[in-house]
């Protein structure tokens, strides 16, 4: 077992020696923190900050909100106005905004997380093709279950310490720039049963958490791509696309009821949660069966594919 | 008699119905070099990728030190050590790096090897630099480093003198004696070119279209030697006379120039030399003529190095 541990720091290790890994660190970093310096550097979209007078300013604001609202004839504030009447009828001091709120906001960032996840996926195998590495691993008394194992798991390795780096980046950016909220803010949302005060450090986990599930997925067909296809520019070029598309492919055929059996159908959980189910029908256990048997399909043809072949060149 | 190390009984392989290799069978023993040449296409590559477990057999067996690499590879494989075509090595990190990669795929291959295989290939200076920056003798070199990493008992080498300079292909030759010699490695290495590697080997087996044409001993004096036929060169006054006396000994000779060139063995020189000089001729000089391997070679393989 001591031995698996060393395949996955050889692994890891391959990713993080190499530059373009810490481009894409760099890239990652700077669009996360972005969004704050945009935000502090332009003063008509900063944030309000309350002071002890605040029930008089959450007034304020609603009424200036009902007046856009107007002015536009589209209630676009609607929200924020009922967030901000729940505020004032508990008696709940609003929370200035500060890194949790800005990290929340930041959740959108997991597709770039997705991203690359999905370009380390694609070329972990068919780079070692591409180098001519691929004879040195696979002369070694471990069988190729276990290289390919090893593989698999540093992907999601990478994921996870990606989103970490995400997270810390976030959470570094919106303290330097707007304050720190605490330990442990709590915040109203909407949810589906309506307005609710809620800890915000579990709606940061469970906004990242439900994105993973997306980023597995996805890694794992492109990961299968590039297995089967040995080059991981088709893998990267299919994995964005239906990391993009997968939306629209699920729209196009959401009238028909089979496309509940498609991959994309069942990669948003978080509609079990809100209740806007894509299909009737769909329920939270089927969408997690789905998965697990996409899940299965890829990683069998992965290891099929892996398995099987001579290990010729190119 | 030393133990048998890398065994290939009745070894083929088909691609796509085309027959790649063609019933193979050889043997090296421990502490033994064995030459693999062949031209261009010839099936080295092909066939040193069956021993590694890189590809399977259409048929037959292949074993390492007993082990079958199809059915007990773990075993097989822990006894194997390899470079297979180019010498390719990440490029992105220092030669110390991948050593340490590679190191760390075995269980029992302690730190201070590395450092051990660094100084016996002489990289101390360079080990420190990323392999992108290497020239190819030192990448051969970095790939004998990595492929004897964890000691193995048969090492592979597909062609580790290719693009190398003579003094390049010296230093290989002298690890790869050394370590048959020091630590009864077999070795097997291939080469396109026999000159190349002649040098190196007790044994070579010459591969063409996919079959073991003939396998030789590289030893001189042997009694195999002194059997074999080799051109003689007489140089002898009365030519005429001498083709006589030949022809009493069965022994065809040809005359080339002034000289006389016949085939015989080592241990009939004496007795031509005696009935010579007993009939009366003026000897001058008789020079037996060592066929090269590579006359040879070029003779099986039709002189046709690049297909
Ligand atoms: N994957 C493959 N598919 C089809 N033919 C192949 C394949 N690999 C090798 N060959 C053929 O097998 C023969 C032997 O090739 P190889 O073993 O590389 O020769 P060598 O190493 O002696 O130069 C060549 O004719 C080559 O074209
Ligand atoms: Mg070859």
């Amino acid at each position: 077992m001591s031995n698996f541990f060393s395949l996955l720091y050889n692994e890891l290790f391959k990713i993080y020696i190499r530059k373009s890994t810490w481009v894409m660190y760099i890239i990652l970093g700077l669009i996360a923190v972005g969004g704050a310096i945009i935000i502090s550097a332009f003063d008509d979209v900063q944030p309000t900050e309350y002071t002890d007078n605040w029930k008089e300013e959450l007034q304020e604001e609603n009424e200036a909100l009902h007046k856009d609202n107007e002015e536009f004839g589209y209630s676009f504030n609607d929200d924020r106005i009922m967030k901000n009447e729940y505020l004032l009828e508990n008696d709940i001091r609003p929370l200035n905004y500060g890194a949790w709120q800005y990290t929340l906001e930041n959740v959108g960032l997991v597709a770039i997380v997705s991203l690359l996840t999905i370009i380390i996926g694609s070329s972990i195998i068919s780079n070692e093709y591409k180098w001519g590495t691929i004879k040195l691993l696979l002369i070694r008394p471990i069988s190729r279950n276990v290289i390919l194992l090893s593989k698999f798991i540093a992907i999601f390795v990478f994921g996870l310490f990606t989103m970490i780096y995400l997270f810390l980046v976030s959470m570094l950016g919106g303290a330097i720039f707007f304050g720190f909220e605490g330990f442990n803010p709590s915040t109203v949302i909407m949810t589906a049963n309506g307005i609710e005060y809620v800890p915000i450090v579990g709606e940061v986990m469970s906004e990242y958490g439900y994105r993973i599930v997306n980023l597995i997925m996805m890694t794992t067909l492109a990961f299968m791509i590039s297995t089967i296809f040995k080059n991981s520019s088709v893998a990267i070029g299919v994995g964005i696309f239906l990391l993009m598309g997968g939306n629209i492919i699920t729209g196009i055929f959401s009238q028909y009821e089979w496309s509940k059996y498609l991959l994309f159908a069942n990669l948003d959980l978080k509609m079990y949660e809100t209740g806007n189910i894509l299909i009737d029908g769909m329920t939270l256990g089927f969408s997690i069966t789905m998965l697990i048997v996409y899940f299965v399909v890829f990683v069998a043809l992965a290891w099929l594919f892996f398995n099987k072949r001579d290990i010729v060149n190119q | 008699m030393s133990n048998v190390a890398l065994e290939l009984t009745n070894v083929r392989k088909k691609i796509k119905n085309k027959e790649i290799i063609k019933d193979v069978n050889l043997a090296i023993r421990q502490g033994e070099v064995y030459g693999f040449i062949g031209p261009n296409g010839a099936g080295k590559t092909t066939t040193i990728r069956m021993i590694v477990g890189l590809m399977d057999l259409s048929d037959g067996e292949i074993k390492i030190l007993g082990k079958s690499i199809e059915k007990d590879y773990k075993a097989a494989a822990r006894n194997l050590g390899a470079i297979v075509e180019n010498p390719e090595m990440y490029p992105f990190m220092t030669g110390r790096q991948n050593l340490r990669h590679f190191a760390r795929m075995y269980d029992d291959v302690p730190k201070g090897r590395t450092e051990e295989v660094i100084g016996l290939v002489g990289l101390e200076k360079a080990i420190d630099e990323k392999v992108s920056k290497y020239s190819l003798g030192m990448r051969q070199r970095l790939g004998i480093a990595q492929a004897i990493l964890h000691k193995p008992a048969v090492l592979i080498l597909d062609e580790p003198t290719n693009g190398l300079d003579p003094a390049g292909i010296r230093e290989i030759r002298d690890y790869i004696r050394r370590l048959a010699v020091e630590d009864n490695v077999a070795v097997m290495i291939s080469s396109h070119l026999l000159s190349e590697i002649e040098l190196m080997c007790d044994r070579i087996g010459i591969i063409k279209h996919g079959e073991l044409i003939t396998e030789q001993s590289v030893k001189e004096d042997s009694e195999e030697a002194d059997q074999s036929e080799i051109k003689v060169v007489l140089d002898v006054k009365e030519t005429e006379e001498a083709i006589k006396v030949l022809a009493s000994l069965e022994l065809k000779a040809e005359k080339e120039g002034s000289q006389l060139v016949s085939l015989m063995t080592r241990e009939t020189i004496p007795q031509v030399v005696y009935k010579l000089v007993e009939a009366g001729l003026t000897v001058y000089g008789v020079t037996g003529v060592k066929q090269s391997l590579e006359d040879q070679f070029l003779e099986l393989t039709g002189g046709n190095i690049i297909e």
